[in-house]
């Protein structure tokens, strides 16, 4: 048994560790470098990819818009109409560049996890996940101070209730406004997509190792396989629906601090 | 584009409006929030006093207590 699994290992790394994750540098010349990895390439990628769409689908804008400017136009809308203007009301519309950049840049972001060849997401990595979420958080927080002054601790905080259980609430409020918010944004998008790299790993890799094993195992490791593609598909709606997840959260909190009175 | 206004009507391709996952997120960490906050301060009551776990059971409670008090305060039930 224990023979076996040292040759397997030699075969196939199975099982998949966090380890998969730390990718070593693209240069030849890096060594344990973590400076240009396939990560910080995707990243870089990712921005470019966005800036030069969006740029040149607005280079020579239609009055009937062309394919490239309708795609663009339908995306910023989607995010202005529906996101931005439903949940922060008509004052939104000013929020919403900063929300489509946002929806845009963690969709293609995510999206690098099932394009062949890169196949992992930056986003698999905590660091990015969390720098979204505290500019997110510093907005909201920013804009509650802006609108409310020094009472915003007060809309915050304090809610409606006798003085009595105050002292109770006030620290769960705090917590959950304060602390729970930046943290459930960053680790919902990255537990996703390291949830789905691992699977993907998973099924990928457990398929070589089944057939490696035991070439009975033949048609189980088919089986495997077959799912890979399978949560594949799964994965494309993850992605989705993350990106569109992280936006509307981001913009029900600065709904929340510009809120007239606390509700 | 940021200036302009959206639409007044609504319009037969607009996209259904967000769901309201905010408030259920609200609503979840009301609820663990309170049990963490209150639980945690009564482990430490636990460590100060030498009890052991009494303060930490009566401040999950509460916490959870408080927790459902202000998901049905900020959100309406």
């Amino acid at each position: 048994m224990t023979g076996q699994t040292i040759v397997l290992a030699a075969d196939v790394p199975f099982p998949p560790t966090v380890e998969d994750f730390f990718l070593p540098s693209i240069v030849p010349w890096g060594g344990d470098n973590v400076w240009l990895t396939k990560i910080t390439l995707l990243v870089w990628l990712s921005v470019a990819i966005l800036i030069v769409f969006f740029l040149w689908a607005y280079r020579n804008p239609q009055m009937v818009p062309t394919r490239r400017q309708w795609l663009a136009e339908s995306i910023y809308g989607f995010v202005r109409n529906n996101i931005a203007v439903d949940m922060i009301g008509r004052e939104g519309v000013r929020f919403a560049p900063y929300l489509a950049t946002l929806f845009t840049f963690i969709f293609v972001m995510n999206l690098w996890s099932i394009i062949p060849f890169a196949q992992i997401s930056p986003m698999s990595h905590i660091a990015f996940p969390i720098v979204l979420a505290l500019i997110s958080w510093v907005l909201f927080i920013y804009l509650g101070f802006r609108k409310h002054g020094i009472g915003y601790l007060k809309h915050a905080l304090v809610p409606p209730a006798p003085w009595f259980i105050l002292p109770i609430l006030v620290p769960i409020e705090f917590f959950s406004n304060f602390i729970v918010r930046p943290f459930s944004l960053a680790v919902r998008l990255f537990a996703n997509m390291f949830a789905g790299h691992m699977l993907l790993l998973v099924f990928t890799l457990g398929g070589f190792a089944m057939i490696n094993s035991n070439v009975l195992l033949a048609p189980i490791s088919v089986l495997s396989w077959a799912m890979t593609i399978a949560l594949t598909f799964l994965d494309l709606a993850v992605i989705a629906l993350q990106a569109y997840v992280f936006t509307v959260l981001t913009a029900s909190y600065i709904q929340g601090s510009l809120a007239e009175e606390a509700h | 584009m940021a200036g302009q206004q959206p639409p007044q009507n609504p319009r037969k391709d607009d996209a259904a409006p967000p769901p309201d996952s905010g408030t259920g997120m609200v609503a979840i960490s009301y609820l663990i929030g309170g049990m963490l906050v209150w639980g945690g301060i009564g482990w430490l009551v636990d460590h100060w006093l030498g009890t052991k776990g009494i303060a930490m059971g009566i401040g999950a409670v509460v916490g959870g207590a408080a927790g459902v008090f202000l998901i049905v305060r900020r959100l309406g039930a």
